[in-house]
C-alpha cells in the first residue's frame, strides 16, 4: 500500500483559499484522521488525494510517484462519502459488484471477492435489498464493502459516521476501524469530531485554514498540543492569559492578573523568556477543584491555586462538569460523577492542576480570540 | 464493445472531455442558435426590402394587427392559465382523493394532440363551421375569442405542470406552522406559500406565453374554418400565408420584418420575465383574517375545487375530444397511403430530432447543472432558453434563410433535413431543461464515488448517473417528440414540400375535406396514445426496480 505525500497543496475557490500550502505524509497502512472545524479544507484535501479536485499548485505523491495529473479512475483511492452514495437502482450485491465489473475481473474471482466483502460487513441477509430498504448503519457498511471490493490501495473516508444516530456512531467507530485495518489499506479519515479522531486514528493531523498545524498520535496531540487552538479543539481546555515567570525543577510559573491582585499558575516546564506574554491551556478533565471550608476563607492562596465560586453543575452521566466563576472568567472542571455530591452552587472552591498537564504557548501574534475561533 | 471501450478510455483524459464539450457548444451555436436568429442579420443586409414595407401603410397595418393579436392573445391566455392553474396544481399536489391518478393523466392529454387537430375540434365544438354536419354549440364567437379558447387548451397543461413541480418542492410545513399560529388556510397560502411560488409562476408564464405565441397550425385551421383566414392574422399565420397572399417576391420584406419583430419582442419579454422573477413581490403586509377564514371553511374551498375540475372538463377536455364525434358519422374515405407516409415522415422528423437532442442535450445539461456559478454556465443556461421563446414560425423562416445561403436546389431530402434541424431547435431546450432539473437533484457524489472506485468518467455517467436520471430523460424525450409531432409553423415556413402529419391535415382542411381531416386526426391521436402508453409501461416496469 502506498505512502501518500501531499506537498504544498494550494486550492482557491473564488479568492478563498480552501487549502493554503498543505503538506502531509500518510504512512503506508496507517489510519490517519484529519481533524478540523467546518470549512478548514478537510474535504478539499481528501478530494485532491483521489483526484476529484485538481490543486492550483503543489503535488500529490503516491510512494514518491507524482500522481497530481493522473485521472481519478487510475489512482486506486476509493472514497467513502458521508452520504454513502449507494447507487439507488442497484441492490447491495450489485453495488459491491460495481468495481469488479467495471474493471472486468474474471467473473468467478469477482463473485468470490464480493461475497466475502458482504460477509465481512455482515450484510449477507440483505444482499438483495435496495439501498432505500436499509438502515443508516447497513448503508454505511455496504458502502464500506463496496469500497473494499474495489482493490483500492487507499481508502478515503469523508465524515463516514456523520449521518448516523449518536449511539450507532459510537458503536461503529471500532468496527469500522478494525475492518479497514484488517485490509491494511492506507486510510485517510476526515472528521470534525475530536472524540472520533482520538478513538480511531493511528495518527491525527489537525487542520485549520487550509494548513496542517500538528500531526501526532492521539496522545501526543491531546497531551502536548502545539498551539492554543489545538489545545482547545482536541479536548476542551480552560485558557488563561498571563506573563511568564520563573522556572523551577519540573514546572514553571505564570503570573496571571486576577481581579485586583494576581494568581500564580504552575505549568509544564518551559524555556520561554521570563516576562513574555503567554497563553496557558489546561484540559477541563485535568482541572481539579478543592472545596474551601467556610471558616478557612480569607488569606492568600498558595502558588498554583486560585479561587472561584461554583456557578453551575452539569450532570452528564459518567461525568459532571462544574463551572466556576472567577475574575479570569468561567473555569470548567470535568470530574467523575461520584463527585456530584461534593459540590453545590455558590460553594467557594480552589482551582488547581498538576503542572505537567498545563501547556504554555507564546501569545499568538493575531491575538487569542482569533486563534481560538472555530472556523 | 470496442467503441464503448474507446469512449471510456477517452473520457479519462481531461483534454478529450474538453474537446467533446467544445464540440457540443459548437453544434449548439451553429446548428441551433445562429440559424434561429439569422433573420435578424438579414434585416440589416436586406434593409431595402424592409424599408419599402415600413413605408407601405396598408401592409404595416396588417403586420401591426397581427403582432397585436399574437401578443395580446398570448398574454390573456397566460393570465387565464395562472388563475385556473393555481387551484388545479393545488388539487394535484396537496389533496388526496380517489381518481387523482386519472385526473393527472387527463391533464397531459391535450399535449398529445397535434394542435392542428385541436383547431378542428375546438371550432367544431364552440362554433358552427360551414361544411361540417356535426352540431356544435353554435356560438357566434369572434375569431379573437375563439383563438383564446383554443390556445388555453394547449397552454394550460404547461402551466399546471410547472406550478405543481414547484409546489411539490415547497414543504407543507410552512403552511402548517402558519396555521398553528392561527392564520386561516387562505391567509397562510397567500402570505407564505405564494411568495415561494414565484419561480414556478414565471417559468409557467414563459412556457405558456411562448407556446401561444408560436402556435401556427391550429390557429390557421381555426381561422380557415371560420372563413377569416385572409382577414384576421396572428404573427405566425401571417408568415405562413404571406407568400400566397403577397407573392413570393414582395412577401420577403414583410416576412423578415415581422419575424424580427416577434423574435426581438419575445426575447425582450424573456429578459423582462427573468428580471421580474427577482423583483416581483407578492404583497403580504396586509391580512384580512375574517375574510380569509370565510374563504377557508365550509363550501368555498369545495366550490373552488369543483370549478377547477369543471374548467378542465368544459374548456379543455371536451372541446379537445369533440373531434371523436366524427366517429358517429359514416366513415370518411381516407387516403391511407398519403396519411401513413406523412405519419412516417413526422415520426422520422420527431425521432431524429429527439435522438439529436439527447446526444447533444445531455452533455449541455450536465455542464449547465454542474457549473451554475461560472460565467459560461450562466450564459449557456440563458442561451438554451432562446429557441424556446422564439415563435417557431419565425424560427423556421430564419432557419430557411440561413441554410438557403448554402443550398438553393429543391431536393425534398435536403428540405427534410432542414426541417429536422428546425425541429431540433425548438425541442432541444425541452430536453435540456428537463435533464438539468434531474441532474441538479442527483447528488454529484454518486459519480464521484464511482470514479474513485475505478470507473472512467463515461462509465460513471452511463452506469451510475443515467439510471438515476433516466425517467427525466424519457420524459424530456416524450415531451420533445409530441411537441415536434404537433408542430406546423416551423415545418411550413422551412419548406412547403415536407408534408408532415399536421401539414397534411392542414392541407385537407384547406381543401374543405373536413371529414377526411377529422378521420386522419383520430387515427393520429390513437397512434400517439398507444405510443405514450407503451413508453409509460416501459418506464413503470423500469421504476419498479429503481
Amino acid at each position: 500500500m502506498p505512502e501518500i505525500t501531499l506537498d504544498g497543496l494550494v486550492k482557491e475557490y473564488g479568492g478563498v483559499k480552501a487549502t493554503d500550502g498543505l503538506s502531509l505524509t500518510v504512512r503506508d497502512g496507517e489510519y490517519l484522521c484529519i481533524l478540523g472545524p467546518t470549512g478548514s479544507g478537510k474535504t478539499t484535501c481528501l478530494r485532491m488525494i483521489c483526484g476529484l479536485t485538481a490543486p492550483d499548485s503543489g503535488k500529490v505523491l503516491f510512494d514518491g510517484r507524482d500522481v497530481t495529473n493522473e485521472p481519478v479512475s487510475r489512482r486506486k483511492a476509493a472514497m467513502l462519502s458521508q452520504v454513502y452514495s449507494l447507487f439507488p437502482s442497484n441492490t447491495v450485491y450489485e453495488n459491491v459488484m460495481f468495481s469488479p465489473k467495471i474493471q472486468e475481473w474474471p467473473e468467478d474471482d469477482a463473485r468470490q471477492i464480493v461475497k466475502s466483502m458482504i460477509k465481512m460487513v455482515h450484510m449477507e441477509s440483505k444482499a438483495h435489498s435496495y439501498p432505500r430498504e436499509l438502515s443508516g448503519g447497513q448503508q454505511q457498511r455496504t458502502a464500506l464493502a463496496r469500497a473494499l471490493a474495489s482493490d483500492s490501495d487507499v481508502l478515503l473516508l469523508d465524515e463516514p459516521l456523520r449521518a448516523l444516530d449518536a449511539r450507532l456512531r459510537l458503536e461503529l467507530r471500532k468496527e469500522l476501524r478494525s475492518m479497514v485495518k484488517e485490509m491494511r489499506l492506507t486510510s485517510v479519515h476526515v472528521t470534525h469530531d475530536q472524540d472520533e479522531a482520538l478513538e480511531m486514528a493511528d495518527r491525527i493531523a489537525v487542520i485549520r485554514k487550509g494548513r496542517i498545524i500538528q500531526v501526532g498520535t492521539p496522545t501526543e496531540v491531546f497531551r502536548d498540543p502545539l498551539t492554543p487552538f489545538v489545545a482547545n479543539f482536541v479536548g476542551r481546555s480552560n485558557i488563561f492569559v498571563g506573563v511568564m515567570g520563573r522556572s523551577f525543577d519540573g514546572y514553571s510559573e505564570v503570573m496571571m492578573p486576577l481581579g485586583d491582585g494576581r494568581a500564580v499558575l504552575k505549568v509544564r516546564r518551559s524555556e520561554m523568556q521570563e516576562g513574555s506574554a503567554v497563553v496557558v491551556a489546561v484540559k477541563i478533565g485535568s482541572t481539579k477543584l478543592e472545596k474551601i471550608r467556610p471558616d478557612a476563607a480569607g488569606g492568600t492562596d498558595p502558588p498554583g491555586y486560585f479561587r472561584g465560586k461554583v456557578e453551575r453543575i452539569l450532570y452528564e452521566g459518567a461525568t459532571i462538569t462544574v463551572e466556576v466563576g472567577t475574575p479570569a472568567g468561567i473555569v470548567s472542571a470535568k470530574l467523575p460523577n461520584r463527585k456530584f455530591e461534593d459540590h453545590a452552587a455558590d460553594d467557594s472552591v480552589l482551582i488547581w492542576w498538576p503542572p505537567e498537564t498545563a501547556s504554555v504557548f507564546p501569545m499568538p501574534p493575531e491575538g487569542l480570540e482569533d486563534e481560538l475561533r472555530l472556523d | 464493445m470496442s467503441l464503448l471501450k474507446k469512449i471510456n478510455e477517452m473520457s479519462d483524459s481531461r483534454r478529450s472531455r474538453k474537446a467533446w464539450f467544445g464540440a457540443v457548444c459548437v453544434v449548439f451555436l451553429t446548428l441551433i442558435i445562429i440559424p434561429s436568429i439569422f433573420v435578424v442579420f438579414r434585416l440589416f443586409t436586406d434593409w431595402s426590402s424592409v424599408d419599402g414595407v415600413i413605408a407601405d401603410g396598408a401592409t404595416m397595418g396588417v403586420i401591426k394587427g397581427a403582432l397585436f393579436n399574437s401578443f395580446s392573445i398570448a398574454f390573456i391566455v397566460t393570465v387565464i392559465d395562472v388563475i385556473v392553474g393555481i387551484p388545479m396544481a393545488w388539487l394535484l399536489v396537496r389533496k388526496h382523493f380517489q381518481g387523482k391518478r386519472y385526473l393527472d393523466t387527463l391533464m397531459d392529454m391535450p399535449l398529445a394532440f397535434p394542435t392542428a387537430v385541436l383547431g378542428i375540434s375546438v371550432v367544431m365544438f364552440w362554433g358552427a363551421p360551414e361544411g361540417i354536419d356535426i352540431p356544435g354549440l353554435g356560438l357566434n364567437l369572434s375569431p379573437y375569442a375563439m383563438l383564446i379558447l383554443l390556445h388555453t387548451i394547449f397552454t394550460y397543461p404547461y402551466m399546471v405542470r410547472s406550478l405543481s413541480a414547484i409546489l411539490e418542492q415547497i414543504e407543507p410545513n410552512y403552511e402548517t406552522a402558519a396555521m398553528t399560529l392561527s392564520a386561516s388556510r387562505f391567509t397562510a397560502v397567500r402570505t407564505i406559500t405564494l411568495p415561494l411560488f414565484r419561480a414556478g409562476l414565471v417559468t409557467g408564464f414563459i412556457l405558456c406565453f411562448a407556446r401561444s405565441l408560436s402556435e401556427t397550425g391550429g390557429t390557421y385551421i381555426a381561422l380557415k374554418m371560420m372563413g377569416v383566414q385572409s382577414t384576421f392574422f396572428t404573427g405566425p399565420t401571417f408568415i405562413n400565408d404571406a407568400k400566397s397572399l403577397l407573392g413570393p417576391d414582395s412577401a420577403m420584406g414583410p416576412m423578415i420584418l415581422i419575424s424580427v419583430l416577434m423574435i426581438v419582442l419575445a426575447i425582450a419579454l424573456l429578459v423582462a420575465a427573468r428580471l421580474m422573477m427577482v423583483r416581483l413581490k407578492i404583497p403580504t403586509s396586509r391580512v384580512w383574517p375574517q375574510f380569509g377564514r370565510r374563504l377557508s371553511r365550509g363550501t368555498v374551498p369545495k366550490i373552488k375545487d369543483a370549478l377547477s375540475i369543471a374548467f378542465l372538463l368544459v374548456i379543455v377536455l371536451i372541446p379537445s375530444f369533440y373531434i371523436f364525434a366524427f366517429l358517429t358519422q359514416p366513415v370518411a374515405a381516407v387516403d391511407y397511403g398519403a396519411l401513413l407516409s406523412s405519419i412516417g415522415l413526422s415520426f422520422l422528423v420527431a425521432g431524429a430530432a429527439v435522438v439529436f437532442d439527447i446526444v447533444f442535450g445531455i452533455p449541455m445539461a450536465l455542464y449547465i447543472a454542474r457549473n451554475r456559478r461560472t460565467v459560461l454556465g450562466k450564459m449557456l443556461d440563458e442561451a438554451v432558453n432562446v429557441p424556446l421563446i422564439i415563435p417557431t414560425t419565425a424560427l423556421g423562416f430564419s432557419l430557411a434563410l440561413f441554410w438557403g445561403m448554402f443550398y438553393s436546389g429543391d431536393s425534398t431530402a435536403v428540405f427534410t433535413a432542414m426541417v429536422i434541424l428546425g425541429h431540433i431547435s425548438f425541442t432541444y431546450p425541452l430536453v435540456v431543461r428537463n435533464i438539468i432539473g434531474a441532474v441538479e437533484e442527483a447528488d454529484a457524489s454518486y459519480e464521484e464515488v464511482a470514479m474513485t472506485l475505478g470507473a472512467k468518467p463515461f462509465q460513471a455517467f452511463s452506469k451510475v448517473l443515467v439510471p438515476i436520471i433516466k425517467s427525466s430523460i424519457i420524459a424530456g424525450a416524450i415531451l420533445s417528440f409530441t411537441r415536434s409531432l404537433g408542430e406546423t409553423g416551423a415545418t411550413t415556413s422551412i419548406s412547403g414540400a415536407v408534408k408532415t402529419v399536421p401539414v397534411y391535415i392542414m392541407d385537407l382542411v384547406n381543401k374543405d375535406s373536413y371529414a377526411e381531416a377529422a378521420m386522419c386526426s383520430i387515427i393520429l391521436i390513437v397512434i400517439c396514445f398507444i405510443l405514450i402508453f407503451a413508453v409509460r409501461m416501459i418506464i413503470n416496469r423500469g421504476e419498479r426496480h429503481a
